[in-house]
């Protein structure tokens, strides 16, 4: 994302954020505010818009009955395809986005599935509808619609959220009794039958982008302009690392890292409670609408 | 049996009666970043759009010396449609809806004053259940007068159609996979001129002039309430810079 | 004021979807009230002065239909929640119903609760759609009670104990149906009441009720998930059941499932299934198979197997599929073939059935209800019970009767009487039933239509006369060539059908030519050797050779198969012939391929039918395509409507094939009442030969029927005792059959003399019997 910052806004920059004092008043390690609203693709098994800053992101969740992998009969699969929309920035225009979509969709995966698809944030055997023969299996799609900087970090409270708000439909299996038969089913009648989904597990992203020789979280997209390289970590609720991704072209001393991952854990506690929080809110105004 | 899509008591299949439109919402300066942005409802169809400029032109040889150039892409999101599909940027129907969209727009846009410049006009459907036309228009439209685009007149469209022997105004999904014809129009209302119409499936003559009609109607109402919002937004903004007091 | 629905669906494809739907709640939804201050009144028809407003529950009006009907009933509201499960549960009914909101001489309306802003509501969690429903009902009807306070009360119509009790607490005036219609104080709309046994309503066990004597005669049908999940496996087999006409303790089904026609045998496992209905079957184990013939007798010894006289087909149209005739075989091998039982009723086919009731003695005492047995004249259909009020009147009527349950303890179906058509026997009634039982609608045309024509008295005008379509040919000598007595001018007759043949193709070619898509054509398939194989076995068996590689070939062999000086002997064949081909039908060109439109019968490439639309209506719609193809008129939409078209067709080749049936069914009704006072002998020519007799045709009177050369003699047990491959030796190649000794050889085409009479084997059904004379 092109910035258009003069030498002078540049310098008064990247000189507040070594003296610990940024631009919009935070603090290195301060998040800015943001808002999450739940269920707003109706036709979505789970949806939810989460705005931090100017930033604005929809993911939506949608379940979708299929076969299990012959390597894995009693697992659902996930599959995490995020979009940058062209209203975000110009930039984004015909495969402009492409690029930047691929890095966050791949990240996210990283964080919350690990690289083979089995990451423990989201329990895929709770998917299993017929060991073997029928199974969930999640579509995670997520929509950038205006970028204010740090995108992924935005993008897995939006996930978190979406999964929090999602209810896969109660299915009845009537045939499965032989091992050739095609699995049937029939949907129960009450459309209030659904079941929930843990999202305890399911990690936040931190990314910490050096800036100068001090780094900070959630990077606006001057901010970002400015950068070396940044590094984003997925932390869960029980403290534990679930996925590093290094990005930003500069290299970064091992010495710095185990210290960003120390912050990363620290950040993280404020912001898993300040999401939960959000969550439960706005689960609350649903029900208030109903 | 084919579908009842008007019972005989008079009501469509949700209940609105064959010449009302689906409930409207719409909101200005959704995204921060660009120079004019709108959401667009029309019932469950909600598109929204950003407009970033007048700036300068990306590729220099689409530079026009007399007035602007004007670019608009059009997109799904892939959570827009019941079933979840990976929608490709640039398919044919993207890209003709794309073209739709900026002919519609450049007939309101007051290009001339604006020479060697460049309008990215930018939507996006969120939900889609009929009418995703009209509703890109309409978003369009405001996200231009958002953005303090100069132009002739607002853009206003809706879509028509025949079932059951019965004109019906702004059909939803449903009603739109009916089979019958579907007449989507985009009206500037003070001048009364036509910048879009367009038809599927066949019409005889004097049927498509009501279905026409009732499209155009449509368009009219659909402006009012552009015109209000517009209107609403302007107070909203003066009230914020202390111009005007409560 | 907008709510928004949403359901889970799944798919064909086997996927879950999730479909969100818009609603919109409004505040300008009439109540329909004539007397309303607040309603607008268009549509309003409810009168003030009634004695109650009835709001009536979804199984009310599914199984009180006929009751709704009767003009007793008005000021009723129907609310469209009500419409809904009607319509998805029933579609006659719907159709009935929807009939009657719109009918001018009634005062039926349609309430929109579920679109109106104070009478909605949500579904709570974890409550039913049918609960919810109900609770709709209640909601609108505590609505209108508040709403039309000073009119007439309101009255909710359920028979549903729950429902009935919950309305009760909420202070909603209700009543079952059978209480509202004694407090009517009318006994003969008594007998309208529909019959249910219905669990929740314990009063209303008929019959038998006595707990303790309940004895289970049928299995129970399957639960619909264990169904959908057996037709899954195949364990099950969906397909229509056909009862035989002949023998109606045997069914056919044949499904998409397997290949071969399943025969179900016996009440049993026939398991309460009707004529019509969509039934899941099970396989018999193959051990059971060759027990069919034994079983039929034990079970129910007063159906009996026969084959009824008829006519003859005489065109291609009456001629019945090959298909259609194989039920028909009397004496067919039951052992060799797929049987099985229905397990379950996937879609009923019950409506009104045309009959009389089984003679019974009046019972003592005056006006109490009876139970009485009722015997359709359609074989196909069980004896009903129905409880009547009104035995007296009806005992020598012919009436209508619909079904309304048929529960597992009970023998027959439960019914309820519909109307009276008239006296037994009466040529008048006896016609109205054959036009009921063929779903002809004999009624006058009503104000509407008769709205369409030009005022009388009628002349041409001077706008007739300008029009640029129409020609003045008052000019030209016009004849009729129909009058009686005019038999001289045969061969004109023959001239005129070539000229129709010539019109109805041009005018064929030409609509297809302007609208290849949407032409109105009538084609006749082509016979597969398959289906013609009778044909040429018997004309083999009597030394003709008949060319059937194209229609013209097969024609010209017929009409050089000319037997020795024998004047029948052509028309026989000639009939044999007719009756292997299938019917010829009305078709959209756009939904077959130009090969498909072929005409065999009249070796045509292309036909419709165009000369005649004063009498067919297929020819209205021809001339409709003509005049848009000559540029006259604009083409109509439905022309632009495919399904629409197609359903179009559909109903013309329906309406078609049930108008023939009723006209056979009254040429055999007159044949009856013609023989039934005057015993005759006459020639008749054998058709076809059977394994314990053939079928001959009678020349003289066009018809034809069975001739058993073995009598049915009962034995002890009561069972019947099929003799004849004792004594009898059927030559299936050479289509004959002997005696053992070789004393009495019968071939097919042989003539015999057959004496021809009118029995009654059972009480208000005569049926026309033919005996072998020696």
């Amino acid at each position: 994302m092109v910035v258009g910052l003069s030498a002078a806004e540049r310098r008064y920059l990247t000189d507040g954020i070594a003296q610990g004092l940024r631009n919009d008043g935070r603090g290195l390690y301060d998040f800015r505010a943001f808002s999450v609203e739940l269920a707003i693709i109706p036709q979505a098994n789970g949806s939810a818009r989460v705005r931090l800053g100017a930033t604005d992101v929809i993911t939506s969740v949608k379940a979708e009955l299929g076969r299990p992998q012959a390597s894995r009969p009693s697992q659902g699969r996930v599959e995490i395809n995020i979009e940058c929309s062209s209203t975000a920035a110009p930039q984004f225009e015909g495969r402009g986005g492409e690029d930047l979509s691929l890095e966050l969709s791949r990240a996210l995966y990283r964080s919350l599935l690990c690289n083979n698809g089995t990451g423990p944030a989201i329990d895929l055997s709770a998917l299993t509808v017929i060991e073997g023969k029928l199974c969930w299996n999640l579509f995670i799609d997520g929509l950038v619609l205006s970028s204010d900087g740090n995108l992924l970090d935005v993008l897995a409270i939006a996930v978190k959220a979406a999964l929090s708000n999602t209810g896969i439909p109660k299915v009845e299996v009537t045939s499965a009794a032989a091992a050739e038969q095609e699995a049937d089913f029939e949907i129960s009648d009450n459309p209030d039958d659904f079941s929930g989904f843990d999202v305890s597990h399911v990690p936040v992203i931190i990314t910490l982008t050096k800036v100068g020789r001090t780094y900070i979280v959630d990077a606006t997209e001057e901010e970002e302009s400015q950068m070396s390289s940044a590094i984003s970590i997925a932390v869960n609720s029980a403290g534990h690392v679930c996925g590093i991704t290094k990005r930003g072209g500069a290299g970064l001393d091992p010495s710095v890292l185990l210290d960003m991952i120390s912050v990363a854990k620290e950040v993280s506690k404020s912001l898993l409670s300040t999401v939960d929080a959000e969550i439960m809110a706005a689960e609350s105004r649903g029900d208030d609408q109903m | 049996m084919a579908l009842e899509f008007i019972s005989p008591e008079g009501l469509r299949l949700d209940g609105r009666r064959p010449a009302e439109i689906r409930q409207l919402r719409a909101n200005l300066g959704v995204i921060d970043k660009a120079d004019g942005s709108a959401t667009f409802e029309m019932g469950n169809t909600k598109v929204i759009a950003a407009v970033y400029g007048p700036h300068e032109v990306q590729n220099r040889s689409q530079q026009l010396l007399d007035q602007a150039l004007v670019k608009c892409e059009y997109s799904m999101a892939n959570f827009s449609t019941g079933d979840r599909r990976r929608k490709q940027k640039g398919d044919r129907r993207s890209v003709e809806i794309s073209l739709v969209i900026r002919q519609s727009m450049e007939a309101a846009i007051m290009t001339h004053l604006l020479p060697r410049t460049q309008i990215d006009i930018f939507v996006h459907v969120l939900q889609a259940d009929g009418g995703t036309r009209s509703a890109c228009i309409n978003a369009a439209s405001l996200a231009l007068a958002d953005a303090g685009i100069p132009m002739r007149d607002i853009v206003a469209s809706c879509a028509s159609g025949y079932l059951n022997n019965t004109p019906l105004l702004d059909l939803n999904y449903l009603e739109d996979s009916g089979g019958g014809p579907d007449v989507t129009i985009a009206l500037l209302p003070k001048l009364d001129k036509i910048t879009l119409l367009q038809m599927d499936a066949k019409l005889p003559l004097e049927m498509f002039e009501k279905v026409f009609e009732l499209g155009n109607k449509g368009c009219v109402a659909i402006a009012n309430y552009m015109r209000n919002v517009l209107l609403e937004n302007t107070k909203d903004l003066a009230f914020a810079r202390g111009v005007v007091k409560v | 004021m907008l709510q928004s629905k949403a359901f889970m669906k799944k798919t064909r494809r086997g996927q879950v979807v999730k479909v969100v739907r818009e609603h919109y709640l409004r505040d300008d939804i009439s109540c329909g009230a004539i007397f309303c201050q607040s309603c607008e009144k268009e549509s309003a028809c409810l009168s003030s002065s009634a004695p109650n407003i009835l709001i009536v529950d979804t199984n009310v009006t599914l199984h009180h239909i006929d009751l709704l009907e009767n003009n007793a009933i008005d000021d009723v509201v129907i609310l469209s929640v009500v419409l809904e499960e009607v319509k998805n549960r029933n579609l006659s009914v719907y159709n009935r119903i929807r009939a009657l909101c719109s009918n001018p001489m009634r005062r039926f309306f349609v309430f929109a609760n579920e679109h109106h802003k104070d009478t909605f509501v949500k579904t709570m969690p974890g409550e039913s759609p049918n609960d919810r429903n109900d609770r709709a009902i209640r909601s609108a009807s505590l609505w209108y009670q508040k709403h039309l306070g000073q009119g007439p009360p309101i009255l909710l119509l359920t028979n549903d104990i729950e429902n009935k009790r919950k309305a009760l607490q909420e202070g909603i005036c209700t009543e079952t149906v059978q209480s509202y219609v004694e407090s009517l104080g009318r006994p003969e709309l008594f007998d309208l009441v529909a019959q249910v046994c219905d669990s929740s309503l314990a009063e209303m066990d008929i019959e038998d009720s006595r707990p303790s004597k309940k004895k289970l005669i049928y299995p129970e049908h399957r639960p619909m998930s264990e169904i959908t999940s057996g037709l899954q496996q195949r364990i099950f087999h969906q397909g229509k059941l056909r009862v035989n006409r002949y023998n109606p303790i045997e069914a056919y089904v044949n499904s998409e499932s397997i290949d071969e026609e399943i025969i179900i045998y016996g009440r049993i496992n026939m398991n309460r299934a009707f004529e019509g209905d969509v039934v899941a079957v099970e396989l018999l184990p193959e051990d059971q198979w060759k027990e069919g013939n034994t079983l039929k007798l034990i079970e129910d010894e007063e159906d009996e197997v026969e084959e009824k006289v008829g006519l003859a087909p005489d065109s291609v149209d009456a001629a019945p599929t090959s298909l259609q005739a194989k039920p028909g075989d009397f004496g067919s091998k039951i052992g060799s073939r797929t049987c099985g039982r229905v397990v379950g009723i996937i879609k009923r086919n019950w409506h009104s059935y045309c009959g009389s009731l089984e003679p019974m003695p009046m019972p003592a005492g005056v006006g109490g209800a009876v139970n009485a047995l009722f015997v359709a004249s359609d074989r196909r259909i069980p004896k009903i019970r129905i409880q009547t009020r009104q035995l007296g009147n009806l005992l020598d009527k012919r009436i209508l009767v619909a079904v309304d349950s048929w529960d597992i303890s009970l023998r027959y179906p439960l019914g309820h009487y519909v109307k009276t058509i008239g006296d037994i026997g009466d040529r008048a009634t006896e016609s109205e039933v054959l036009m009921i039982e063929n779903d002809i609608n004999n009624r006058p045309f009503s104000e509407q239509v008769l709205a369409c024509l030009p005022p009388l008295p009628w002349s041409v005008s001077q706008d007739d006369l300008k029009c640029n379509y129409r020609e003045d040919i008052r000019h030209i000598r016009v004849f009729s060539v129909d009058p009686p007595g005019m038999y001289q001018i045969r061969e004109a007759n023959q001239m005129i059908e070539e000229f129709m043949l010539a019109a109805n193709i041009s005018v064929a070619e030409k609509i297809l030519k302007h609208y290849p898509l949407c032409a109105l054509l009538r084609r006749h398939p082509i016979p597969t050797p398959k289906m013609l194989e009778p044909l040429i076995r018997t004309a083999a068996a009597v030394g003709v050779k008949l060319d059937i590689t194209s229609s013209k070939s097969l024609a010209d062999s017929l009409d050089n198969a000319l037997g020795n000086n024998d004047p029948y002997f052509n028309k026989l064949i000639r009939i044999l012939a007719t009756r292997c081909m299938t019917q010829a039908v009305y078709f959209s060109s756009g939904e077959l391929t130009p090969p498909e439109y072929y005409h065999y019968g009249l070796a045509a490439a292309l036909y419709t039918h165009f000369t005649s639309p004063i009498r067919r209506y297929a020819d209205v719609i021809v001339h409709r395509l003509l005049a848009a193809a000559l540029g006259l008129f604009k083409l109509p939409a439905v022309f632009h409507d495919k399904v629409q078209l197609n359903s179009l067709a559909d109903n013309l080749n329906f309406r078609h094939r049930n108008a023939q049936m009723a006209s056979r069914a009254s040429v055999e009704l007159h044949t009856l009442i013609y023989f039934r006072n005057r015993p005759t002998d006459a020639e008749a020519r054998i058709v076809k030969i059977r394994s314990n007799g053939f079928i001959v045709f009678v020349p003289k009177f066009g018809i034809e029927g069975p001739v058993y050369l073995t009598p049915k003699a009962k034995d002890n047990n009561g069972e019947e005792s099929c003799k004849n491959s004792a004594d009898w030796i059927v030559d299936e190649e050479q289509q004959r059959i002997s005696t053992r000794d070789g004393k009495r050889v019968y071939m097919v085409l042989d003539v015999v003399h057959v004496h021809i009479e009118v029995i009654e084997p059972q009480p208000n059904r005569s049926k026309l019997v033919l005996t072998l004379l020696k």
